[in-house]
């Protein structure tokens, strides 16, 4: 039977490690006949992974390298890398590919930041703070279909509540701002709701980080005359400088996959001008047929994900080990 | 740990890369034979039916409350689930659908989608299968009936047809100081200047749909007759021209910004009723839907706005057809034929689908007076150019149009990058 302290993701990730490590301390019941054991706890979720996710995958990595017929009786014919050429000469790639970067700049760093800002405000004890928690998570629980048309309403050119502010309210401007219909204020209304919906998110890992920052480091710090801002650089930071890491890595990687508030807001016009890598794949693929085209450009979003996630943690995530 | 993992899968990745790539290719193209169906014949079974009709004018409802179980009385024992997909979403659906081996038996497919739909192989050709084709396709006025056409084969039937006219907000246009409706290119060119940086008219989009009748009124075109190139149309100078009107317009700020895809402004049904918009051009299906939203309003029609070409509108409509994978030829069959019969047609027609039939068209024009308008402008309606390639050709002319509204190309500039990358995709049929 399975001694109860090996936990089945560490023994996917290291199953060699199982066997030669320290005798348990539970006693004899480790043996080393029972390799398979991990295996078996791990294998439902395995399996699970390998249909949804590793099959998917490997099979739109095959398909980027064909001129892929629709239907399975027809046949596709291998084109090596010519989706791969093709998508890094096609200026409207690269356009999507500088959105989704636009987008990121806008929205990542206010998102963090604001949930940080947040995260800090509601862990003091006062009142209402349990609703005020709620408030923040309920955009990041409702659908993105919903909030997109609730911002494309709020956006509207003749009658959105927006232009209602900028006009009628405050009176900064006589003319609409037709935000939807061209391109800088269509990804700043998008990167708005970008950050409206993740916020709740950042807030509430931020919070339970927060948590585990030693009462008593701020205490030593208070002794050291510390004020509330030295606090902060000093104590708060470097406490939960992990999480920080892993919530911005995250978000980045939501940034290049910014999807469903585009396609329902703009649709990726005018003119391709707010398009972003899935909208223009999601198009090529679905619309046109391409689905060559359309997986060789999600593999080479893929690669710069990859590369710019690893850049974060080699950048950002050195000092990581002395501060768990 | 980390680069373990990594490692590990990406040995996984390939182990499995190498092992699916063994059944690519698939067999060749597709080669079934067409066996021809029986009419008349008794079916028994289920099927089902794909559409787009629209909840909103009731649509939905005639179908579900009297034309299915009307059918379904005709033929005990037989069902038909009917099952709506947004329109929007309707060929991307199709086409997973068809890659899933999961498609229903019937659609209604818009008819620029039945030639691409015959392309990847997922239609049966009605005029092969169905015995009595010819006697449907005689009722049918040619304009719809061509679109089913791809390969020398008929692929499907016009379920209903439809044009566009000009529709207007008297009220609007007189408190905007016209006086009445602009009936040519020109005149309504006068009234823009006019009213003066006041709407005079509103379009939902810059595709080929909203933009072709413009080019055809004025005398343009956008390919030569068999779809082969659009050089020398698409970019010559009367097809420039009414784009370049349009721009102008825009420019003045006589039209608004909807017309850059429809996501930011008010949709022209809405702004008509409201007076927001004293004219746009539109089908007929709006009228049940503003008599649901704006019951006090009272929309008049006009026909499209003339030039040297006359007054030419574009087709629309939907055809039905019926798929390869379909378990129940028969009963499919036998559903067409119901659907395209005068009891389905009168009650579709009831709540804004216009028929294709030509002796329905007394009918049709007693149901609704404003019918009248789309029956006399499908007399000179044109169809869409119809080629497996439209999806993507719409796309690069939607875009170009796009590009010249926003003042970065010239109509010109627009319309000879749109031509270039046009042509090869109809070169490639």
């Amino acid at each position: 039977m399975p001694s109860q302290d090996v936990l089945p993701e560490q023994a996917v990730s290291t199953p060699s490690a199982a066997r030669p490590r320290k005798p348990g301390r539970g006693g004899a019941s480790r043996r080393p006949s029972h390799w398979w054991v991990p295996w078996a706890f791990a294998a439902p979720g395995l399996i699970l992974f390998l249909l949804t996710t590793g099959y998917p995958l490997v099979r739109s990595l095959q398909i980027s390298f064909y001129n892929w017929s629709v239907l399975p009786t027809q046949a596709s014919t291998f084109i090596g890398l010519d989706n791969y050429i093709r998508a890094l000469g096609d200026p409207q790639f690269w356009t999507s590919v500088v959105n989704a970067g636009v987008y990121l700049l806008m929205s990542v760093p206010a998102t963090v930041a604001l949930g940080l800002f947040f995260a800090i405000l509601l862990q003091k004890k006062m009142p209402g703070r349990t609703l005020f928690r709620v408030l923040f998570y309920i955009p990041v629980v409702t659908s993105w279909v919903v909030v997109s048309l609730l911002f494309k309403f709020l956006f509207t050119t003749d009658n959105g509540a927006v232009n209602w502010f900028i006009t009628d309210f405050f009176s900064f401007s006589d003319h609409a701002v037709p935000w939807l219909e061209q391109r800088w204020t269509g990804l700043i209304a998008i990167s708005l709701l970008g950050i409206w919906k993740n916020l709740g998110w950042c807030l509430v890992v931020l919070l339970a980080s927060l948590g585990g920052v030693g009462e008593e480091l701020y205490e030593a710090a208070a002794l050291d005359g510390a004020n509330a801002w030295h606090k902060f650089v000093h104590v708060t930071l470097p406490g939960i400088r992990g999480t920080l890491l892993f919530v911005l890595v995250l978000q980045v990687i939501g940034a290049f996959n910014v999807f469903p508030s585009v396609l329902l807001m703009t649709n990726g016009g005018p003119a391709g001008s707010t398009e972003v890598p899935l909208t223009y794949m999601y198009k090529q693929a679905f619309s046109f047929l391409d689905f060559g085209y359309g997986s060789a450009m999600s593999f080479i979003l893929a690669i710069f994900i990859f590369i710019v996630s690893f850049a974060q943690f080699k950048f950002l995530g050195e000092k990581k080990e002395t501060l768990r | 740990m980390m680069k373990k993992l990594v490692t590990l899968s990406s040995i996984a990745l390939l182990a499995a890369a190498g092992l699916t790539a063994c059944d690519t290719g698939g067999g060749g193209a597709q080669s079934a034979a067409v066996s021809t169906l029986s009419s008349g014949a008794a079916v028994s079974g289920e099927i089902t039916f794909w559409h787009a009709y629209s909840a909103g004018g009731g649509e939905i409802k005639a179908l579900e409350n009297t034309v299915i179980p009307n059918f379904e009385k005709l033929h005990p024992g037989v069902k038909v689930k009917a099952m709506q997909i947004p329109d929007k979403d309707m060929h991307q659906k199709l086409v997973t659908a068809a890659a899933g081996q999961s498609l229903p038996d019937v659609v209604r497919a818009d008819i620029v989608t039945v030639p691409e739909l015959a392309k990847i192989g997922v239609l049966t050709p009605l005029s092969e299968a169905m015995p009595d084709f010819q006697s449907w396709a005689d009722k049918m006025f040619p304009g719809p009936l061509a679109t089913n056409k791809y390969n020398g084969k008929s692929w499907g039937l016009p379920l209903d047809t439809n044009t566009k006219v000009v529709i207007y907000n008297d009220e609007a246009l007189k408190a905007n100081g016209v006086a009445s409706v602009p009936k040519t290119l020109d005149e309504l060119k006068a009234a823009a200047d006019k009213v003066g940086g006041k709407y005079i008219l509103a379009e939902g989009g810059s595709g080929a749909w909203q933009m072709l009748p413009y080019i055809w009124s004025n005398g343009g075109d956008m390919t030569d007759p068999d779809v082969k190139k659009s050089s020398g149309y698409l970019n010559g100078p009367k097809a420039v021209a009414a784009l370049q009107m349009i721009v102008d317009l825009y420019n003045k700020k006589a039209i608004p910004g909807v017309i850059l895809g429809g996501s930011g402004g008010t949709p022209t049904g809405d702004g008509l009723p409201k007076g927001m918009y004293p004219t746009i051009v539109d089908g007929p299906w709006t009228f049940p839907n503003m008599a649901t939203s704006y019951p006090n309003f009272h929309p008049q029609t006009s026909p499209m706005f003339s030039g040297a070409g006359g007054s030419i509108s574009v087709v629309g409509g939907e055809d039905i057809v019926m798929t390869q994978q379909s378990k129940n030829k028969e009963l499919s069959a036998e559903f067409i034929r119901y659907m395209l019969s005068p009891d389905a047609q009168k009650a579709m027609g009831q709540v804004g689908q216009l028929s294709a039939e030509k002796d329905m068209a007394e009918t049709m024009a007693a149901i609704q007076p404003y019918y009248g308008a789309f029956l006399e402008q499908l007399k000179t309606a044109k169809p869409r150019p119809a080629t497996p390639q439209w999806a993507k050709v719409d796309d690069i002319f939607t875009k170009q149009a796009q590009l010249a509204l926003q003042g970065k190309l010239s109509a010109q500039e627009a319309m000879d990058a749109a031509v270039a990358q046009i042509d090869p995709l109809l070169a490639q049929g």
